[in-house]
């Protein structure tokens, strides 16, 4: 199923481009009839996986391990996801997720905001260069950089703790954070700081009444992306935890390593693992869609 | 605009206020602004700036279990780490792995994104609402569930694409192993990751496309131009500068693959298996090789550096564009 994807889809393409791109001019009615087909093959392709894991999740092990598979499940249970919850180190797992992540996400946030602030309403010397920084750091793959990261936090007693990796997680979502935010706070419009300061307010004022409430939604939005990147993390945290400190990702890897694979619990713990990250994408997806592209093309 | 288009380079070295009198631009918030930006750069520079000019010192030493263990100081071997490495065939044979990955994968994700993103805007709305809402999943999806997703489908025994290969008359696969072959092995790990990047290339390149003014277009159409010429000589080239970012954002992004090579091996590639990421991680955390593990993570840096500098330009002009 998965490999025939591509194909499919360069298929569609061709047609596509064969026809017509404007919207009135030259169009057929087949090749539109072929390009909703596409469309739809493309789309039943993409979520097919997923569409698998939770019909796997909800079958009982046998129905699991039965060569011709059931596109729905027979024996509808609820038992793969009881087994996965209970499994060792599962729940300290969650909650060291919690922790880790949320501490992450306000740490980055209260650092960032204010150099965010610092590029997007300051001219000043080495704001060029603190831009250079924030890009090139966020191209950095933090495991590059593990081994003294490791060795570091191994001379200062914060490896096997929740702090040490807490901190390296504010680092890993700083650089977006900032990044993103500067966008935001450039899209309050500097004539309203302006009219503010006119008025008598503060410095601390403006940012505190106008730019801040202006950019709660793109706050929000940050926030959630720095949580879905913090949450997904697992290679740092295993190399630097031992298996009392853990997230629930490291979890989902630990868990395939040890003895075979009970892909009923697997799938299960994958749907609960990922069920937040879900949830806060498809919420703030539209504000993710505009962040990572803002100013992208100049309208 | 000025600012625009100098190379990213020379602001580096910051000067100091007040430094170049002759040459003063227009500076704002006296101070405010250096306050600000000091949390941030302080961790950056202890967790990252720190880490990776200790990591350029590590590659020049030896250091293993023995002096980890004995507390011995780290041995100064030169460039004996390096000499190691560039002289190892094993090296070549990672990097090619890793750079045929990256080319592959790279052109797939970016091909399959336009032309996604172009279908998007030939299909009915509620077709494309479908396309959207499964796409959004996908790239919610975070990396090492998908892998494991895929690891599900294509698993030997009970994986529903060897089932449904086995449905074409004549084919023969129940049973087979799909990470015998590392030719296999290779297509289903480049799968999951052309999978997982389909949705961001296409969902920014439909937003780029949305912004091709319809008057062009139909100009182009009324003056003759085919469907294709419109595509060249119109759409692209104004959608260029968010092709280029999607496509040197994949480039950094599958030259750095890990996650899903380590979770496909359960956390133990065989060596048809590495790529530069997880054979320099093997290197210093499994067989406690910090030196060498960290010459191979400053080569892989290096041989990004040219993309991301290139990248870096592209923000720039896009983004100082205020």
């Amino acid at each position: 199923m998965v490999a025939v994807a591509p194909q499919t889809a360069v298929r569609t393409r061709r047609r596509q481009t064969r026809d017509s791109d404007t919207p009135t001019v030259g169009r057929s009615v087949a090749g539109t009839i072929f390009a909703n087909l596409g469309g739809l093959i493309f789309s039943l392709v993409m979520f097919f996986p997923i569409y698998w894991v939770v019909n796997t999740a909800f079958k009982p092990a046998p129905e699991i391990l039965q060569y011709d598979p059931t596109f729905y499940p027979h024996g509808f249970t609820l038992d793969n996801f009881k087994s996965a919850f209970n499994a060792p180190f599962f729940q300290r797992d969650l909650v060291n997720g919690v922790l880790i992540t949320v501490g992450a996400v306000i740490g980055a946030l209260l650092v960032g905001f204010l150099a965010a602030l610092a590029i997007a309403r300051f001219r000043f010397y080495g704001r060029k260069a603190i831009i250079l920084i924030v890009l090139s750091v966020q191209m950095v793959p933090l495991v590059a950089v593990l081994i003294p990261l490791f060795l570091m936090l191994q001379d200062y007693n914060l490896t096997n703790s929740l702090l040490g990796v807490t901190l390296v997680y504010i680092v890993l979502i700083l650089p977006y954070t900032v990044w993103t935010l500067r966008g935001f706070v450039q899209g309050v419009p500097r004539e309203l700081d302006e009219a503010a300061a006119i008025d008598g307010a503060s410095r601390f004022q403006i940012f505190w009444r106008i730019i801040l409430p202006l950019t709660g939604p793109g706050l929000v939005a940050t926030s959630v992306y720095g949580f879905i990147q913090a949450w997904n993390e697992f290679i740092i945290i295993n190399t630097l935890n031992d298996q009392a400190n853990q997230n629930l990702m490291a979890w989902l890897m630990q868990n395939q390593t040890s003895k075979g694979t009970f892909w009923g619990p697997l799938m299960a713990g994958s749907i609960m693992t990922a069920l937040p990250v879900v949830v806060f994408f498809l919420i703030v997806q539209r504000n993710i869609a505009t962040g990572l592209t803002a100013g992208a093309v100049k309208g | 605009m000025s600012v625009v288009d100098s190379p990213p380079a020379p602001p580096a070295a910051a000067p100091a206020p007040g430094a170049t009198v002759g040459k003063r631009r227009r500076t704002t918030g006296g101070k405010a602004p250096y306050v600000l930006v000091v949390p941030s750069l302080l961790l950056l520079a202890a967790l990252l700036g720190y880490p990776l000019v200790r990591m350029g010192v590590l590659s020049f030493q030896q250091i293993g279990l023995r002096q980890l263990f004995a507390n011995l100081p780290p041995e100064n071997v030169g460039f004996d780490n390096y000499t190691r490495v560039l002289t190892d065939s094993v090296f070549y044979e990672v990097l090619t792995r890793t750079v045929a990955f990256t080319v592959v994968s790279v052109i797939l994700t970016v091909l399959l994104g336009l032309g996604v993103a172009l279908l998007m805007r030939r299909v009915w709305g509620p077709v494309r609402i479908v396309m959207i809402v499964a796409m959004m999943f996908v790239w919610a999806i975070p990396q090492l569930v998908a892998t494991q997703t895929f690891r599900w489908l294509v698993d030997s025994d009970f994986g529903v694409l060897n089932w449904l290969i086995d449905r074409i008359p004549g084919v023969d696969f129940a049973n087979h192993s799909w990470f015998a072959s590392p030719i296999q092995g290779w297509t289903v790990i480049t799968a999951i990751v052309v999978w997982a990047g389909i949705p961001f290339i296409a969902i920014t390149l439909n937003a780029g496309l949305t912004q091709v003014p319809k008057e062009l277009l139909e100009a182009a159409m009324i003056d003759g131009a085919s469907a294709w010429q419109a595509l060249r000589r119109v759409t692209l080239p104004i959608l260029k500068p968010l092709l280029v970012i999607v496509t040197t954002l994949s480039v950094i992004w599958n030259f750095g693959l890990f996650t899903q090579v380590w979770a496909v091996r359960n956390g133990r590639p065989e060596a048809e298996y590495q790529v530069l990421a997880t054979w320099s991680y093997s290197l210093a955390f499994k067989n406690n090789n910090y030196g060498l593990g960290s010459a191979i993570a400053i080569i892989s840096v290096v041989l990004m550096l040219g993309v991301m500098v290139f990248y870096m330009r592209q923000m720039f002009k896009i983004g100082d564009v205020d």
